[in-house]
């Protein structure tokens, strides 16, 4: 009987790795297709970008970064919709920009529709400076004098002659400034090359896996709020009243999540019986 | 010849990296005006490194494929994939879209670059799945309180989680602010010390690595 157990204990830990593909693929399709709408906690992080962008007056000049490439686009793609949104209902100044060459064009994709589903005009309400090369030279660049930075936005028009920039000289000038990042250069970047020594406002986007290591910054104040993977998206749509992307796939999260604590579990259960089973087996011979 | 490949970079290296170290704490409009300048030059030195890149990138696959070597096919679809996008994306003069127009180079990047990465990244949450059942294990101490804090956080940060154990969210949060927090904080410390350090070992000519290792 116990060796049937060390056996089927073995089969389980050496399961076919299509079977757990197959239940994190269902966990995955059917809260999308069968949505429960779980009720999201909104955490103190999350907040701290809403309470601040909400404290900002009318034409203040907010600053957004879209540092992602499409790989990241499931978890950052909903935040950045969600603070367009924000930003333009605020009627705030409203600047865009990329560090991340890959990402240009879904930047340009999420600030004109955005844009367009918010009635606000290019040049006078919003621009979208594009990419430029040098990464965290660009921050430095720009802190030191946009115009230099960026001579023309994305579509080639002169920088200098856009109305959105109106008295913007450089990093100073800006009120808000969020970052969404996926990596280098990304939030940290914008923190010691931007905020540290431009003395600007500066919040955090991320994926969830990096979101951990921004910690650190949030707690010290080094950026007043941070959201955090897809979970962070959904807080802020539920924030702005605006349900979307994030909203809707917190529910497949939450199922896989669950599949990977309950596979996790399992494995640890068969591998301690295994474990108990060699322990018992040495002490008898 | 030896002064122009050892004696120069290093004097270059010596007085760039005390004078921009100086620069941060002197806020003089002529300072500034000079890290506005090296800024710049930093950018346009940024642009020719994207185009030694691709350079390398070029050498290295045409090798491969004039060798043959194990996987040169790849090489071939790589070459492709890169002159066809080059030429595509000269052709609409770089724009994804034009005046809300999607050009070529556009199409590409949305119907191709696009798709192609997230399916990259979403492969990944199958592979951690199968990863996470096959080595999460409590083999140690150390390895249970890792897995312990990990259920827990990844509890915490799903509604369902904070539903089926409603503490999970509030000690997920406290995991991450401050455990997560104050180690992290503890790494980075350390980590920038020694960034410091190096850089004045590379200043003052110690470290001589990037220099590279030609006849003298």
């Amino acid at each position: 009987m116990k060796g049937d157990t060390v056996t089927f204990s073995e089969r389980m830990l050496k399961i076919d790795r299509r079977i757990i593909f197959l239940v994190i693929g269902l966990c995955t399709l059917l809260p999308l297709l069968y949505p429960v709408g779980l009720p999201i906690k909104i955490s103190s992080e999350v907040r701290g970008v809403y309470d601040h962008i909400e404290s900002l007056p009318e034409q203040s000049v907010f600053l957004l970064s879209i540092d992602f490439d499409p790989a990241s686009k499931p978890e950052l793609y909903p935040q950045a919709i969600a603070l367009l949104r924000h930003a333009f209902r605020k009627n705030l100044r409203v600047i865009t920009m990329t560090l991340w060459v890959s990402g240009t064009g879904m930047a340009d994709q999420i600030v004109t529709q955005v844009a367009k589903e918010m009635g606000k005009e290019y040049g006078t309400d919003y621009a979208f400076l594009g990419w430029s090369p040098g990464g965290q030279a660009v921050i430095i660049n720009m802190g030191q004098d946009l115009y230099s930075a960026f001579p023309s936005d994305y579509g080639g028009r002169p920088t200098k002659e856009l109305p959105v920039l109106n008295g913007v000289r450089n990093l100073k000038d800006v009120g808000y400034m969020v970052d969404l990042g996926a990596g280098k250069p990304g939030v940290e970047e914008w923190y010691v090359f931007g905020k540290d020594k431009y003395k600007f406002e500066l919040g955090g986007g991320c994926t969830g896996v990096m979101a951990p290591g921004l910690y650190p910054l949030l707690r010290s104040g080094q950026i007043n709020g941070l959201i955090g993977g897809l979970r962070g998206a959904a807080e802020y749509e539920i924030l702005i009243d605006h349900k979307g992307q994030a909203v809707a796939g917190m529910d497949a999260q939450s199922a896989t999540h669950i599949a990977i604590i309950v596979l996790v579990i399992i494995c640890n259960v068969f591998y301690l019986s295994l474990r108990r089973a060699a322990r018992a087996q040495g002490q008898a011979g | 010849m030896i002064f122009l490949r050892r004696q120069l970079p290093l004097l270059i290296t010596l007085v760039a990296g005390l004078l921009f170290a100086a620069q941060y704490y002197v806020p003089h409009p002529a300072s500034e005006q000079m890290l506005t300048s090296a800024t710049k030059w930093l950018q346009i030195i940024g642009g020719f490194a994207l185009v030694l890149g691709v350079t390398s990138l070029f050498h290295l696959h045409a090798v491969k494929i004039r060798r043959q070597e194990a996987g040169w096919g790849y090489s071939l679809v790589l070459y492709a994939g890169m002159l066809g996008t080059i030429a595509v994306g000269l052709w609409a003069d770089g724009k994804e879209s034009i005046e809300g127009v999607m050009t070529s180079f556009g199409w590409v990047y949305n119907y191709m670059m696009v798709p192609l990465q997230g399916t990259m990244f979403a492969i990944l949450a199958f592979f951690i799945a199968s990863a996470a059942y096959r080595s999460f294990r409590a083999r140690s101490r150390e390895a249970a309180v890792l897995l312990v804090a990990a259920v827990i956080v990844m509890m915490g940060r799903v509604p369902l989680g904070e539903y089926l154990v409603p503490l999970s969210g509030d000690v997920a949060s406290w995991i991450l602010n401050v455990l997560n927090a104050s180690v992290r904080r503890a790494i980075l410390i350390g980590v920038s010390l020694g960034a410091i350090a190096l850089s004045f070992k590379i200043i003052f000519g110690v470290e001589r690595s990037y220099l590279g290792g030609g006849k003298e």
